[in-house]
């Protein structure tokens, strides 16, 4: 359908780009309104959003918490930088895992595509240690377990 | 050489790609004679192509559920159909 592209720009960037079959403003609402945002940020299936806490305006706070569902989960915190109706968000954000991971600048733009939107996400790529502890915490919902399978029988 | 056979580059070019990529530890070179096989390093790429999978795995379900959601969202569009909720 609708389909997702990701790729790394240098060493230090993600970008990642999707289109959507809905207007920028419907698109730029379900990333700023909390209410929204708890149908969908949600990671694999089974784990909830208990805490969304997003405040929109230059220098307003961002909190959400996830919940597995057994027990187990992380947060985020973060800060909105700018917010540009319907077009741009910039935010800094960090994982708590439970130690905070270094900041992860994000720019998210969502520009008019005929009747729908094509939504830009420009992010800072984590660094090693990083990336070990989020494939540690189980967002990748059985993946890294797939990966760790395929390593041991291609070693 | 094999490795240069399906690039319209000189040896001595990817010679030098070669090393670069081997000072990086993406790939490893064995001697044999006067060959110098290589392979790819495992550990170093699946490192970031592991996360790069995992960010894609989970932000696709992400993106798919939101999809659901703007389906159903109030419509400012008077051409919209106001497609079934999921």
């Amino acid at each position: 359908m609708s389909k997702l592209t990701l790729k790394t720009e240098g060493d230090t960037h993600v970008v990642v780009t999707r289109r959507f079959h809905a207007s920028p403003e419907k698109v730029y609402r379900a990333h700023v309104e909390p209410e929204l945002l708890k149908k969908w940020l949600l990671g694999p299936e089974g784990w909830t959003m208990p805490v969304c806490i997003n405040d929109a305006r230059p220098g307003g706070k961002i909190r959400y918490e996830w919940s597995d569902g057994k027990g187990g989960g992380f947060s985020l915190t973060g800060e909105f930088i700018s917010l540009e109706p319907y077009s741009r968000i910039v935010h800094v954000e960090r994982m708590h895992l439970p130690d905070p991971t270094p900041d992860n600048h994000v720019e998210t733009r969502f520009e008019p595509d005929g009747k729908g939107t094509l939504m830009t996400v420009r992010m800072t790529l984590p660094d090693a240690a990083t990336r070990e502890a989020m494939l540690a915490t189980g967002m990748a919902d059985g993946m890294e377990q797939s990966y760790q399978r395929l390593e041991k029988v291609i070693a | 050489m094999e490795l240069a056979a399906p690039f319209d580059m000189s040896q001595p070019a990817i010679s030098r790609h070669i090393k670069v990529l081997s000072d990086a530890g993406l790939i490893l070179q064995r001697v044999e004679g006067t060959k110098r096989p290589c392979r790819l390093a495992p550990e170093a790429l699946s490192d970031i192509d592991r996360w790069l999978a995992m960010l894609r795995d989970a932000l696709t379900k992400n993106y798919d559920r939101l999809d659901a959601l703007l389906a159903g969202m109030d419509s400012d569009d008077p051409n919209s159909t106001g497609k079934d909720k999921k």
